[in-house]
């Protein structure tokens, strides 16, 4: 146990020093981690961050708590796992879009649906960055700037809200890199969910995505409160732009593993004796 | 009501210098990082700066009772604390002058924080210290604005390079 | 004198209830002391398709299939053929069916002794509600010399969430079969002693996991492997634990990395298709030394290939299947009843030695049922860790490799496990010095394990070895006693512990044999080449290896050693 009753958020950062390049959106990520925990005052010891691979996965190791750097795309699965094993613990998934979105797609529709107690922070460039900037299941049809995809991925991108919402996720957020303070608070409420908590944040690309820095123009935050009902907020998440921020769908859903019933016989052995 | 002013604002005071010595730091390793030593060089100038002003906040601050405000509690005029340099306003390439400017914005958004609590606040001690506290910050101010008037201008700098990024994973 | 053993097989079309037959004449057989191996064979419907129940009776333990069968009772002769390569009946073989219809030429073939009843009608008659395959276990129990009444009782035991009138009809249409006049008699093998236990090779492992700590599962259903999990469900739940039936296989695998990494002892079951999806993971857990046990029930290969019969060849995906030097774990279970003791073992081992263990069973030791003595258990293992110093490096440079594992919640001791290369402290690290010293470090801990004389069993002395591990065991412990019949001394060597492979004690069983014959179920001899990539042999070594569907004979093993010495 190492609660700390009046921790700073630079008291949650480890030694490691992050690889990010200046100007990359994730340094305010994990700002606004540092941040919620401060709030939170949550406990070191009893708290882990697990990620996948990309540039956002390697969050966890610049954090000084717990941490799994796992392989790509399986960040939610150890995650979930853990909490499942170990419900004491807070628990925060993070990655980015081609891990969370693509190669670990599967994954982060099963996690809405299964609704376990934990948040998943995916910080969204809609590039994939370590491997050099391609196109990732968020970038738009007509982005061309990589020389995999030279006349643009020519799809459609995901609409990670309206992807949470269908799949039953209870409870959806938005944050963006511009404003720390902000997600700091979306974290901070998403930890405090009972249930799978979805903070989708605009990271910016300095390196592969320049033009982001324009999203500061349009990143809005939204003043009505989370939409609790799942048709309205299907309409609105189809049909946004894509830049508002702020907690946007919180409705009540029953938690998977409900809490586990009174222990009735521990002699496993009994049905095979004859 | 009067206490209360003095200790909201001493608390956004000690929030905006430490943030804003946390983040210079930050940037400063984020640059030495990627070999932009001159930057970091900078930018560990400025946080050594920060971190007088916060001590001298600091020392105000004692034994005054100030609120404990969570990060998302406190009132700025824009997403962050006036003087924090953006996460995203950096680059890994930029010039001495570019950072120098950033820098200079800082100082002035943190000089205006607080010169509207010295015009607008009705706390006597709360609007004494805000307008020496703005003082302080236009001096740094001045200063940078003679730095920047001494340092050559930035000539044939790009921020592209001729090499591809790396693939590191 | 009584036969060594009695072979039965019960046909039928789907509906028919066959496989239950097949399970109270095994049980009611193994309540007198008895000792036999029930195995299940279907065809390719979920339902509705023809099903074989075949019973082999024995002596010993030591369970192989049948390589022909005494008895056959056919409910029906619906694609009876199906079964053509599988069912071979013995010359005069007692054959019990309806008294209507055309008996298939091969059948007729062996000349049978005939007993052909109205048995539909004679149910029909006996209760409203009568079941042919009752009265059918009727007519076996009274062949094998069992009573009525234990029949019953076992069959009403199965029958508890049936109603009443249900098992009322059951129970008469028992006895009356019991009653029958047959025209022939059989000789059954004799009884042991009372008190065994009754499971399927899968149930063992599961049970050895669970004993061993186990107390996470995350898995996705596979067959044969789904009911290791749906056994474990229950069990887990009596003990406290979890399972997740998670939605693909490469979910699985982290899931019980993640539960693993939150110091409570996680495990997965799979086959194939399931094991090659988790591989890059099971890197994950040796690189990031994060304690896992993979049961991996061999089926037909590869993709989709033979899912429901058995094979041996994914020994060279559990050895060589992940990526970069990743040293881990790869078991076997000698027979079913070892399936608890050898499941444990790897429990014990992977999370002493903090790596993946994947254990290679197959579908026949999983699959089939046994009457068995109660198993053996293996003690937990006893493993020096570093001195917890203050400190705390959690990927240590020990002498033994093994460095102190903590968990969250563990006061200051907090580290992210990274499946990138790391240094000591587990802060990512491209250098030269920390891979190697990070890979000897995980290489380490497995070869200086001291794994005692667990890693195989060991069995007779002759000049002749032969080499096995999993379902192969027993084949080459019936082939070592046929070739003894035919003068040849042969001594078996089956391996429980494949890799990190034990050479020298491997070369001290082998020490005064003239040849070696390394018995393996699949196509490629994965086992004979790997034996003789990791060492030198003082002796010509020979291969025997035959894929799946069918069952490894011991009398072919012998067939082939006999050639082999002649030539």
């Amino acid at each position: 146990m190492n609660q700390i009753a009046s921790a700073k958020p630079k008291d949650y950062k480890s030694a490691v020093k992050p690889i990010w390049c200046p100007g990359c959106g994730h340094f305010s990520v994990l700002n606004a981690i540092t941040k919620a925990f401060a709030g939170l005052g949550i406990d070191k010891d009893d708290t882990v961050l697990v990620s996948g691979i990309g540039c956002s996965s390697r969050l966890p190791a610049y954090v000084d708590s717990y941490g799994f750097h796992g392989v790509h795309g399986r960040g939610l699965a150890i995650a979930q796992g853990l909490k499942v094993a170990r419900p004491d613990l807070t628990v925060i998934a993070l990655g980015g879009d081609g891990d969370g979105f693509s190669i670990g797609g599967n994954h982060f529709i099963h996690a809405c649906r299964r609704n376990v107690n934990m948040t998943y922070i995916a910080m969204d460039n809609e590039v994939y960055g370590m491997t050099k900037g391609q196109a990732s299941p968020t970038t738009a049809a007509d982005w061309d700037h990589s020389k995999l995809t030279p006349h643009g991925p020519g799809v459609r991108p995901f609409k990670p809200a309206a992807l949470a919402l269908a799949s039953g996720a209870p409870w959806i957020a938005r944050g963006y890199s511009g404003n720390p303070n902000q997600m700091a608070r979306l974290i901070a409420e998403a930890i405090e969910h009972p249930g799978f908590s979805f903070v989708h944040v605009l990271s910016q690309c300095i390196t592969f995505c320049p033009e982001q820095t324009d999203w500061k123009a349009v990143v809005n935050e939204r003043d009505e409160p989370a939409l609790a009902d799942a048709d309205e907020a299907a309409r609105m998440f189809l049909h946004e732009n894509g830049f508002q921020t702020g907690v946007l769908y919180n409705a009540a859903r029953s938690v998977w593993p409900p809490e586990q019933v009174e222990l009735q016989s521990a002699d496993i052995t009994e049905g095979f004796r004859l | 009501m009067s206490n209360q002013q003095l200790g909201d604002f001493l608390a956004h005071s000690v929030e905006l210098e430490s943030e804003a010595r946390e983040r210079y730091l930050e940037l400063a390793e984020a640059m030495t990082g990627h070999h932009n030593t001159e930057v970091a060089e900078f930018f560990g100038r400025m946080a050594e700066e920060s971190r007088l002003h916060l001590k001298e906040v600091a020392e105000i601050a004692e034994g005054k009772a100030l609120p404990d405000l969570k990060a998302w509690e406190f009132d700025w005029p824009e997403e962050e604390s006036p003087e924090t340099a953006s996460y995203e306003a950096v680059h890994y390439r930029m010039s001495l002058r570019q950072a120098m400017l950033l820098a200079l914005g800082n100082e002035r958004a943190a000089e205006k924080f607080y010169r509207s609590f010295a015009d607008s606040s009705t706390d006597e001690e709360t609007r004494r210290l805000a307008a020496q506290f703005s003082a302080e910050e236009a001096s740094h101010a001045a200063q940078l604005v003679k730095m920047l008037g001494k340092l050559p201008p930035d000539e044939n700098h790009h921020l592209e390079e001729d090499d591809d990024p790396h693939m590191p994973e | 004198m009584a036969p060594k053993e009695l072979s039965i097989a019960i046909t039928g079309a789907g509906g028919a209830g066959v496989i239950s037959v097949g399970e109270l004449l095994l049980q009611a057989w193994a309540r007198e002391g008895g000792r036999g191996l029930l195995r299940k064979a279907f065809g390719p419907q979920i339902r509705g398709g023809e099903s074989a129940a075949l019973l082999k009776l024995t002596e010993t333990e030591r369970y192989t299939a049948a390589s022909e069968y005494n008895v056959l009772l056919a409910f029906d002769w619906n694609n009876f053929a199906r079964f053509g390569d599988e069912i071979c009946l013995s010359p005069g073989a007692v054959v019990i069916c309806e008294d209507a219809g055309d008996i298939p030429a091969e059948v007729m073939a062996v000349e049978p002794r005939l007993i052909r009843l109205p048995m539909s009608k004679l149910a029909a008659a006996t209760h409203a509600d009568g079941r042919v395959n009752m009265f059918a276990l009727g007519l076996l129990g009274q062949l094998l010399g069992l009573t009525a009444d234990s029949l019953e009782q076992l069959a009403r035991q199965k029958l508890i969430n049936k109603p009443e009138s249900y098992r009322e009809a059951a129970g008469a249409c028992i006895q009356s079969g019991v009653a029958q006049t047959l025209s022939c008699e059989v000789s059954v093998p004799d009884c042991g002693t009372k008190g065994g236990w009754y499971l399927s090779g899968n149930q063992a492992a599961g049970l050895g996991a669970l004993e061993a700590g186990i107390r996470f599962v995350a898995a996705y259903p596979i067959t044969p492997a789904s009911d290791v999990l749906e056994w474990m469900a229950g069990g887990l739940e009596a003990l406290g634990g979890n399972l997740v039936q998670a939605e693909d296989e490469l979910a699985a695998i982290n899931m019980i990395i993640g539960a693993a990494f939150g110091g409570v002892p996680s495990f997965t079951a799979t086959s194939g298709p399931g094991l090659a999806l988790m591989t890059e993971s099971i890197g994950l857990a040796v690189a990031s030394e994060t304690p896992i046990t993979i049961l991996n029930v061999m089926r037909g290969g590869p993709s989709t290939g033979i899912p429901t019969k058995s094979e041996q060849s994914d020994l060279n995906i559990a050895l060589h299947g992940l990526h970069g030097d990743a040293p881990h774990l790869v078991l076997a279970p000698l027979d079913i009843a070892d399936c608890v003791y050898t499941s444990a073992w790897a429990v014990h081992l992977a999370q002493g030695l903090q790596t993946a263990a994947i254990v290679l069973s197959d579908q026949f030791i999983g699959q089939s049922t046994a009457v068995v003595s109660e198993p053996e258990r293996c003690d937990p293992l006893v493993v020096a860790e570093q001195a917890n110093d203050n400190d705390y490096l959690r990927y240590r440079l020990t002498d033994s490799g093994v460095s102190t594992l903590a968990a969250p919640g563990d006061a200051d001791q907090r580290f992210t496990a990274d499946g990138l290369e790391h240094n000591e402290k587990g802060t990512p690290s491209a250098r030269d010095d920390d891979h190697q010293l990070q890979l000897a470090k995980r290489s380490r801990k497995l070869t200086e394990h001291d794994y005692g004389d667990a890693w195989a069993r060991i069995e007779g002395e002759g000049e002749v070895a032969l080499v096995g591990f999993g379902s192969a065991s027993a084949a080459i412990a019936e082939a070592a006693e046929l070739l003894a019949e035919q003068g040849i001394a042969a001594r078996t060597i089956s391996l429980r512990l494949i890799a990190p492979l034990q050479q020298q004690k491997l070369q001290a069983a082998l020490d005064g044999c003239d040849s070696a014959f390394v018995i393996e179920q699949n196509h490629g001899g994965q086992l004979f080449h790997y034996l003789r990539g990791m060492m030198d042999f003082s002796q010509p070594l020979h291969r025997y290896s035959r894929a799946g569907p069918l069952p490894l004979s011991g009398k072919a093993i012998a067939a082939a050693v006999i050639q082999e010495s002649r030539s």
